[in-house]
């Protein structure tokens, strides 16, 4: 079946620990996701969802595979447009590797249909992301385009 | 015919000039680009080369400048000196934003059967994360064991 797919790679100079720590720890996520707040318990099964400072849900779902510093895959359904949430749910997997003093970071998100408007919108969205997360994990601070929810949204 | 296009895109807090000097000039590209260094005038037109930093100055990729706007755009043909006929585009497109650039790195027009197509997918990510952090940090990444560029 054809599908809509976004993958990233890219690698970080820290440990799969430290990686894993600022993708699950909320006060880590918010710095380099534009202040949002991922809340999830991060076990199979789990509810995940994201919520904006202003305590709207944008995105949520559930945590579908969870081995720490090494992989974590989670069920993802927009919620704020409606064309959007439609599509229903999609799969966002992140991989951790060591490679030597690096981390090679991959992220996938994909949508089990051509054309999907949500992978078209992640995909712009998580260049700036994880490029901000680099720099929070490599300088000690993020980018601050990424720091905070975009006014008007 | 399948259209390959491979797409990066990341944002390094840095300026255009440092950004533009880091991707052209020998003495910054050995330190992230799997110790290749790129050499040029860059002046549309020009041949450009990516040679091995070593006395021997082995060359692993070359082509022409296709396009130079300095410091926002950079295109050039690429292949493998012993490959010419499968040539390929490369384009680099700097855009400057607050205290960041974004930087995307295009590369297409494959031939059809092109083996290059394959051969760049796992260097990318290599050399732009290694570029990121070079500029960012001082010191680039050693993501290169056991590879050179381009393989």
């Amino acid at each position: 079946m054809e599908k809509s797919q976004f993958i990233y790679v890219t690698y970080i100079r820290t440990t799969p620990e430290k990686l894993w720590e600022a993708i699950t720890n909320p006060e880590f996520i918010r710095r380099y996701f534009f202040g949002t707040t991922h809340e999830s318990k991060w076990k199979p099964g789990a509810a995940w969802r994201m919520v904006t400072p202003d305590g709207r849900v944008c995105d949520a779902g559930e945590v579908l595979e969870c081995e720490p510093h090494r992989k974590l895959v989670l069920k993802w359904r927009h919620e704020l447009d409606p064309e959007m949430s439609a599509e229903g749910y999609s799969r966002m997997t992140y991989v951790l590797e060591q490679h030597g003093s690096s981390v090679k970071f991959t992220v996938t998100h994909e949508m089990d249909k051509p054309g999907s408007k949500l992978i078209e919108s992640v995909s712009s969205g998580w260049p700036p992301i994880l490029a901000s997360l680099k720099s929070l994990l490599e300088t000690g601070e993020s980018l601050e385009e990424t720091r905070h929810w975009p006014e008007g949204l | 015919m399948e259209k390959i296009e491979h797409v990066y895109e990341t944002y390094i807090r840095t300026t255009p000039e440092k950004l533009w000097a880091a991707i052209t000039q020998p003495e910054f590209t050995r330190q992230y680009w799997g110790g290749g260094e790129n050499v040029s005038t860059w002046k549309q037109g020009a041949k450009w080369q990516h040679h091995s930093n070593d006395a021997q100055h082995t060359v692993r990729m070359t082509g022409q400048v296709v396009e130079s706007v300095p410091p926002k755009l950079l295109v050039l043909t690429w292949a493998d000196p012993a490959d010419l006929a499968d040539e390929s585009r490369v384009s680099f497109e700097l855009e400057p934003m607050e205290d960041l650039v974004r930087l995307k790195v295009v590369h297409g027009q494959f031939k059809p059967g092109s083996t290059m197509a394959g051969k760049v997918m796992g260097g990318w990510p290599r050399v732009l994360a290694s570029l990121k952090s070079l500029l960012e940090t001082g010191e680039a990444l050693n993501v290169w064991a056991g590879r050179s560029c381009g393989k």
